[in-house]
Parts: C-alpha cells; structure tokens; sequence
C-alpha cells in the first residue's frame, strides 16, 4: 500500500471520533427514513400474523419463496465480516485494518437478519420457543435432531455468539479511547462498563491479541459449517431436483464469500463518501479487495460450472427439465440471464483493469451488481426446483411474491443499514488501535526512484529463530 | 522551483535503508554459484544411482505390463501410480505460483525447489500414454461430459465424440506440462544469464547461454520476466484445476454407474494442492537439512508452508463430508453402494489409513505450535501426507477400474451398445426410462444398484515394481535436474536485499519487510 497518511495518534482519535461525539447533519434524517421502512416492513408482518400465510405468495407447491432466499442471500453477506477479518488477520495482510471492523458488523447485522426472515416465513414465530421448551414432555415431542432444520440455528446462533465475542473483543481498546473522551457521564459510564477496565497495560494488550488471534482461528471453522448447514437445508432433501447435489455445500460457501466480500467493498465506498474516511480507504484498498474478488468469483463461477455439468451429467429427464426451466421461460430465463451476467459477466472483466479497480464509484456499482445476481442466484435455486418438484401435473404451479412479502423483504434491507447507522453513531466505525498499530509498523523503503511502502515483519518470536540456530 | 524533499512527499513517515550493495549481492551470487557448481557429495551420486536403477526396474514392469495385461481392471494401481504423480509433482509448483502472486516473501528461497517438479510431468506422460488403450471409448455406453451431442456426421466428429475423454485429458495433462515447463524457463532465466557469466568453461556455461536466450537483465526484460511468470502461473493454476477435473471424470466417476458426486473433481484437485505443498515441504527439508541450503531454507519457510498444510488438511475433511453427508443422509441404493465402494465396503481398511494419515494427523499436530514451528515437524507431517495421499489414490482407483472391469461384463451381458440415436428432446419425457430401446437409459437402471466388489485387490508384484520404480524415476530426475539449474532462485534472493531490512523497535530489533505491489 503505497499510498497512506501518516496521521498522529492525536488525529486518528479526533478524525475516527468525530462522527460519534458530535452529530452530522444527514444522520437523523437518514435513520428516521430507514426506521420507517423497518416500520412499514414489521407491520405488513403484523398484517401477515393476523391474516394468516394466506397473504403471500407461497401456495403448494412453492412453499418456500422470497423468505428463504432471502435468508441465504443475508447468510452469505454475513460471511464476509470473517472472510477480511479473521483471514486477513491471520495472514497479516497490511490492507485489512481499516475495513475490518465495518465488515464484523455487517456480520453481526445481516446474521440479525437472516435469522428473523425464516422466523417470519413460519408464520407463527412464537413457536420457536418450543424448540427451546418442548411443550409437551409426555408425549415426547421434541424437535427433529436428524434435521437439517435443527442444524441450521444452531450452527447460525453460534456463528452469532461467535462473531459478537469477535467485535467485543477487537472493540474494547477503542471503547477505552471513547471512554476517556465522552464529556457526557451517562455515555461515560457506559464506555467504561463495556470496555471492561482496559488500560492499555502490556498484559491487557498480550490478552487481547491473543484473543483475537484465537478467535479467528476458531470462527473460521464455524463460518464454514454455517453455510454449509444452510445448503444442506436444500442439498439431503432427496425428491428435489436441483438440490441434491454434493457440491452445494462449498457451492454455497464460495457465493456466499463472493457477495460478502462485495458487500464489504460496498460499505468501503459508502464509508469514504458517507463518513470522509478518504485518509484511510485509498484507492489502493480498492484495488486490494477487487483483486481478491477477482480470485473469489472466478472460483465462484468454475463451481456454478460444476454444479450445472454434473446436473447434466445425470442424463436424468426431470433434472434436465429443471435445468430447462431454469434458463428457458419467463420469467426464469431472463432472471437467470440478468443473474449471470450481473454477478460475473460485467464486474469481472472491469476488474482486471487497474483504473476501475482503484476507482470507488466503479467498485460500488460491480459490487452492487454483484449482490442483485448473487440474491437472484438464491431465488433461483429455491423456486424452480420446487415448481418441478411433483410429477402430477395437478399439483404443478408457480410462484410470484405478494407485496407483504416485498416489503418485509426490504426491511431486512433497512434493517441492516440502520443497524450499520447506528453502531457508527456509537462505536469507530474504522478500528482505531489497529490503524495506530499500522502507523507505527509502517515504513519506507527506496529501491533507485521508487520508494516502496513496508512493514514490520509480525512472525514469529525470535526465540524461534535462536533455537532454530543453535 | 523548489524541488520536494523526500520529507514533504512523505510527512512523517520512517525511512530504511536496505543493504542493497554490488558487495552484498556478489557475495550472495557467488556463495549460491559455489554450491551449484560443485560437482555434488559421492552420497548424492550414490543415491542417484539406487533410484535411476529402480526407475530402469520399473520401466522394465511398465513394458511387462502394457504388453502382458489385457483385462483394464488390472490397471487400477497403475491407475493410482498416475494419479499420484499427477497430485504430487504437477501441484508442487502451485507453493510457487500461489505465494508468487501474494507477494509473500517466504516463498523466495524455496519457489524453484517448487518449480523443478513441473519437469516430472515428462516421466508422468510415459505413464499415462498407456491408460488412453486401457480407457474405453463412449461406445460402451457410459455416460460423458459430451451430454447429448450425436455421434453423427463425417468420420472425424464420431471419433471425436467417441474419444472425447481420450482427447481432451491428452490435452490438458500435456497443456499443463508443457506450461509448467515454460514456467520453470522463465523462472530460471535470470539464473542462467549469471551461470553464464560466471561458470568456468564447460557444459554448463554452453547450456546457460543457449537457454538464457541473451538475458543481459534489462529493465525491460525484467518487466516481461515478471508478467509473463504472472500470467503463466495463472494458467497453469486453471489447467491444474481443469486437469483435475478431466481426470476425476473420465478415469474415475464415468466408469462406476450411479457415481454422481460434483464436488469430486474439486476434491481431486485440492488432493493435488495438499500433495503439492507436501512434496515441496519434504523436497525443501532434504534440500536443507541433508542438502547444503541449510541457510537459506529455514524456520519461515516451513512454518508458512506448515499453516497452509493445516489448511488444506483441514479442507480435505471438510470436502470429503460434504460429498459423505449427501449420499449418507439420502440412502438412496445407488448412492449407499458407492459409499459401500468407497468408504466401509472392501477398502475400508484403505481409508480408514488414508483419513489418519491425510487428516488426523496433520490436523491433531499440527494445531500445536511447537509442532508447526519447527522444522522435523511439517516434514515429518509431510510424509504422512504423502502416503496418506498415495492410499487415496489407491482406494479411489483401484476401486474405481475394478468395478470398470464388472461393468463391462454386465455390459456385456445386457448387449450393451450404445445407440448412436439419442433424440435429446425425448430425454424429457418420464416414459423413457422405460423404453428399452435406448440402451444408455437401460444400463444406468441396470446399474441402479451398483455391483460391489466383496474384497480388495491386492497389487502385484508388477504393480510394486511399477510404483516403486516410478516414484524413484521422479526422484532421480529431480536430483539430475538440480545438477543443471539452481535449487534456490538466485534472482529472487538477490530482490530480496532490496527488501528486507532491520530496525530497532523499542528495545528490540525487528525486520523491516518491503511490499512493491
């Protein structure tokens, strides 16, 4: 990263906590309108809870429709808060530290998200508790464990746990840094409670990134098993065609770091614009990420690939003619071509040239793109497959969303932005320790006219090396 | 016009000096020429020797082999001595390309110890070759990535549709041969340009100075050495990949009716990543640790390449139970037979050694970091890999052309052709699988539920001697290879002074490491 601004700990602390210890002029604005598209989006599901299921689109035999494709559209975006976070911290890459924190809290944000849409699709989401208080004892109902349905909030719900820890964690130096500025007591009482009397002592550090680096080694895993339960929610129901296939598991993991990580270059646009962050976000983490785009969505496709030649490759009728359905009538065919082409054939090619990748206007808009295939891609994964699923023609239909199901769908939307809004109100949206650490590694090296950007080397403790040698 | 200093173009910003100096860079120059040109320890001709005479034993079996053998399900350990030397040798030098393109500076002393593999692809072709005779053409009725396309027309695009897999696994594994070659040229250039100049007279400085091709080191031949090694190390990754994907259809899922897995071709080639960075991690440790690069291979290289070995051990489970838990849960006949095939039936044995020694192991090691930070320990790791990898291989072929073998008699017996009209509309309608004229259809029902072998097949003593003599056939080639081109990249050791640098830190001294891009 050639390009940087060498900042004082002074500044970073004033320019990181501007946003939270006054208020800008667009914010209330913005999440009064958020808040009423959440508004809107709870009280058609009130309207949907008093009416019954009735009111939507889902009718035998597409019984699952915007919901769930919605669900995994969230599940996936959810993924790229570890993806930058946790790998790049592992691998040390120098670009990751002014973007991880925004990526953890989409995170947290769209894992909100996604948990409470299939919790509206059910219709009664109070019945939940009985996961939780099996209702009747005597009678031993207990929830399936052989399900993938039982899976999948387990392996969500920890995902969640883990990724709170995760943000708590990186968070608390920067909630000490709040607490010593807030002038207001309240506020101050607060910081000081939740940054659990960090003093910035050498222990208090050692712990701290010790901490974070084991947290990333261990949510990794988990972030993995998430998405692969969710595809085995569609991949071990044996009678739908389309879905039963090995590869969904990876297939799934891959999109969903694909639009993830899209997103997260989504937010870096809208935190430069939104928040001024230019002294931290230049164009050569533009460039960063979109190479690493690039990697993820050509991998992307050659595993869309797959999955379409071993649907061929079965040489079975109903598997073919969901293949046809898939790309051949209205509204299908041109849903998928609009999918193709938006979440491979138009960013990927731009990529490759260095002037669009360094550019925040283009990044924004392939990676928007990206993220209106890659949501098309989940619907169509769920509502073709269930329309072919019977053979009696009598029981053949289709599906189109009603408008409860539009606008509870765009909550989630409003949902995740406003939550992103606020946590910006209260916490640096850009992790502050981490950005000072950056600071003092940085340095410069000069190879004949060039001077070359470089950095402490974090390996591995010299005692290694002593050993190694004697 | 006051002119910028460097303070005012870059505001408080820390500037290092890195020892870059004509000195330092002779004097690594000089001290990697000395190793290179000396003529090599009597032990290192000694060993030369025990594996360039087992590989002449061994191409003794293969000629026993190919001529002696006529039934294709007695190929399958040859099968496996294939697939093993294409997992190994052609993923090596991914440890180079992959990190190359990282920017990762650990990778500089040891990216030609990876890249020298490439040049075993030649000793793989010879053992492919005689898999195109064994392998049957479409017209036995298995099913192919040609889907519905009609073997009709001129004589050539029949053949083409018939020996499709033959054609295009031909041509890929001699598409990645080839670039991998090319990719090892490049490399070395630079090396050879130097060899050239400074070798005494002799074979060596007549071979530096042809391939070299007139290197003088120009900025713009540096600039094309650069992106050329980018853009090669991007294609062979994709032909690595696309090769896998061949292979993983055409020699294994096609000939075992009711195998469907779409996650196997990329099982198969990550197989090739993790054996890759295996190979590289024991080739690095015999070339340092027996080897005179003691100093230049150290403690960075194998704890980088031991993190990404626990990665990829770890990925292996993770691919191997997604393909497991799909047709596990759905108990479909079919599927439970290939399970029964591959997992607990007749080579249960087989995978129970292979997840031990492919996952467990390196897994349950290497999570600790004594062990991942060291040098016996991702060596010792590697090994287990290693075999672990060659079981699979093993389990996975061996199987795989037995059952080929069981196939074809059913085949056989059912008068089993392939018609060559196959109305690709009426694959719509449900009534044809019923319809017994269309005798593919047919065979896949016939082959609903998969004849299981009842025991494992044992290798011969040909097979033995075939595997055994192979495996030492790429170690020989790779130990005269490193006779005619350096084993550590002398160029990338010299960019490195340009770097690296050292500063104190507080009360410590830390290494300054430069990004370029």
């Amino acid at each position: 990263m050639l390009e940087h601004t060498q900042l004082t700990d002074k500044e970073l602390n004033d320019e990181l906590l501007r946003d939270i210890l006054t208020m800008p002029k667009w914010w209330l604005p913005a999440v009064l309108f958020l808040a009423a598209i959440v508004i809107t989006g709870y009280s058609a599901f009130g309207y949907m809870v008093f009416n019954g299921l009735g009111v939507t689109g889902l009718n035998r035999p597409v019984f699952w429709g915007f919901f769930i494709a919605n669900f995994v559209f969230w599940i996936g975006i959810s993924h790229a808060g570890i993806m930058i976070s946790a790998i790049l911290r592992l691998t040390q890459a120098e670009w990751r530290r002014p973007i991880t924190r925004a990526a953890e809290v989409m995170t947290l944000f769209s894992l909100a998200a996604a948990l409470h849409t299939p919790l509206f699709h059910v219709g009664r989401p109070w019945r939940v508790f009985y996961w939780i208080f099996p209702y009747d004892f005597s009678r031993g109902i207990w929830p399936n464990v052989k399900s993938p349905f039982v899976w999948d909030p387990s392996a969500v719900g920890t995902y969640l746990i883990a990724s709170t820890l995760f943000v708590i964690v990186c968070l608390i130096p920067d909630l000490a840094i709040l607490r010593d500025r807030a002038k207001n007591k309240i506020t101050k009482f607060i910081y000081a409670q939740l940054c659990l009397g960090f003093r910035g002592t050498t222990r208090q550090w050692k712990l701290q990134i010790v901490a974070g680096i084991l947290l990333s080694a261990l949510v990794l895993p988990i972030f993995v098993s998430v998405h692969t339960v969710v595809s085995w929610d569609f991949a071990v129901l044996i009678g739908t065609e389309g879905w039963r296939s090995t590869i969904f598991g990876p297939y799934f993991i891959i999109g969903a770091v694909h639009s993830g990580v899209s997103a997260v270059a989504m937010l870096m646009a809208l935190s430069v614009w939104i928040y001024g962050l230019q002294n931290y976000i230049k164009p050569d983490h533009f460039d960063a990420i979109a190479r690493l785009l690039i990697v993820v969505a050509t991998t992307w496709f050659f595993f869309f690939f797959l999955e379409w030649v071993w649907a061929m490759f079965t040489l079975e009728s109903p598997e073919i003619a969901l293949r046809e359905l898939q790309v051949g009538p209205w509204p299908w065919g041109p849903l998928f071509l609009i999918f193709v082409i938006t979440s491979f054939v138009i960013p990927v090619p731009l990529w490759m040239f260095r002037r669009f990748r360094r550019s925040a206007a283009i990044m924004f808009f392939t990676t928007i793109l990206v993220n209106i295939g890659m949501w098309l891609e989940r619907f169509l994964i769920v509502i073709p497959s269930l329309m072919r699923r019977s053979h009696l023609t009598f029981d053949w239909g289709s599906y189109s969303p009603s408008l409860i199901e539009i606008l509870i769908v765009t909550e989630t939307f409003a949902f995740v932005a406003l939550g992103m809004l606020l946590f910006a109100k209260a916490f640096p949206l850009v992790p502050i320790f981490d950005m000072k650490e950056g600071m003092r590694n940085r340095h410069l090296i000069k190879v004949g006219r060039r001077v070359i950007p470089a950095t402490i080397r974090e390996g591995l403790p010299h005692h290694y090396y002593n050993k190694e040698h004697h | 016009m006051a002119t910028r200093t460097f303070d005012d173009k870059y505001p408080g910003q820390p500037f290092v000096q890195t020892d870059n100096s004509l000195e330092s860079r002779k004097e690594l120059s000089d001290k990697f020429l000395g190793i290179y040109n000396d003529t090599g320890s009597q032990r290192f001709w000694q060993i030369s020797v025990i594996f360039g005479v087992l590989f002449g034993i061994g191409l003794l079996g293969y000629f026993w082999k190919i001529f002696a053998t006529k039934d294709p399900g007695d190929f399958g350990y040859y099968a496996a001595l294939f697939s093993f030397l294409m997992t190994t040798s052609a993923g090596a030098p991914m440890v180079a390309i992959g990190p190359r393109i990282a920017n990762a500076h650990w990778r500089r002393s040891i990216s030609r110890v990876a890249e020298i593999w490439t040049l075993i692809g030649t000793v793989n072709l010879i053992v492919f070759l005689p898999l195109l005779w064994v392998m049957p053409s479409l017209d036995n009725g298995r099913r192919s990535l040609v889907f519905y396309w009609e073997a009709k027309g001129d004589w050539w695009f029949p053949f083409l549709i018939k020996f499709s897999g033959h054609i295009w696994t031909t041509v890929s594994i001699i598409t990645l041969i080839v670039l991998g070659i090319v990719l090892l040229w490049v490399s070395v250039m630079p090396d050879l340009a130097l060899i050239r100049d400074n070798a005494p007279d002799g074979w060596r400085k007549k071979w530096a100075s042809r391939l070299s091709r007139g290197w003088i080191g120009s900025s713009w031949q540096w600039n094309w050495q650069r992106h050329r090694m980018g853009t090669l190390g991007a294609l062979y990754f994709m032909m690595l990949v696309l090769t896998h994907f061949f292979i993983s259809t055409e020699f294994l899922m096609v000939h075992v009716p009711g195998w469907i897995d779409s996650l196997y071709p990329i099982t198969h080639a990550h197989n090739a990543l993790q054996g890759g960075v295996a190979t590289v991690m024991l080739t690095m440790f015999v070339v340092s640790r027996i080897g005179p690069y003691r100093h230049y291979i150290s403690l960075d290289q194998f704890h980088g390449l031991g993190k990404l070995l626990l990665a990829l051990s770890l990925l292996w489970f993770w691919f191997w139970f997604c393909s497991f838990m799909i047709f596990w849960y759905g108990k479909k006949p079919s599927e439970q037979a290939i399970l029964k095939l591959f997992v607990h039936g007749p080579y249960f044995p087989v995978f129970l050694a292979e997840f031990f020694f492919v996952f467990f192991i390196p897994w349950w090691t290497m999570v600790w970091n004594p062990v991942r930070r060291s040098v016996w320990g991702p060596a010792i790791i590697a090994i287990s890999v290693l075999i672990g990898t060659f079981l699979d291989r093993v389990r996975m072929y061996v199987s795989t052309w037995d059952v080929a073998g069981i196939s074809a008699d059913k085949l056989a017996a059912n008068g089993g052709q392939f018609s060559d009209e196959y109305p690709r509309n009426m694959m719509l309608n449900m009534t044809i699988l019923d319809d017994p004229a269309f005798d593919r259809i047919m065979i896949i029902k016939n082959f609903e539920g998969l004849p299981v072998p009842t025991s494992a097949v044992l290798p011969t003593a040909i097979d033995g001697v075939i595997i055994l003599g192979f495996v030492s056939g790429a170690v020989f080639l790779y130990m005269m290879a490193s006779r005619l081109i350096p084993v550590i990249n002398i160029w990338e050791q010299k960019e490195l002074l340009l770097y690296n640098a050292e500063v104190q830190f507080h009360r410590a001294k830390v290494k300054v490491m430069g990004k370029p891009r």
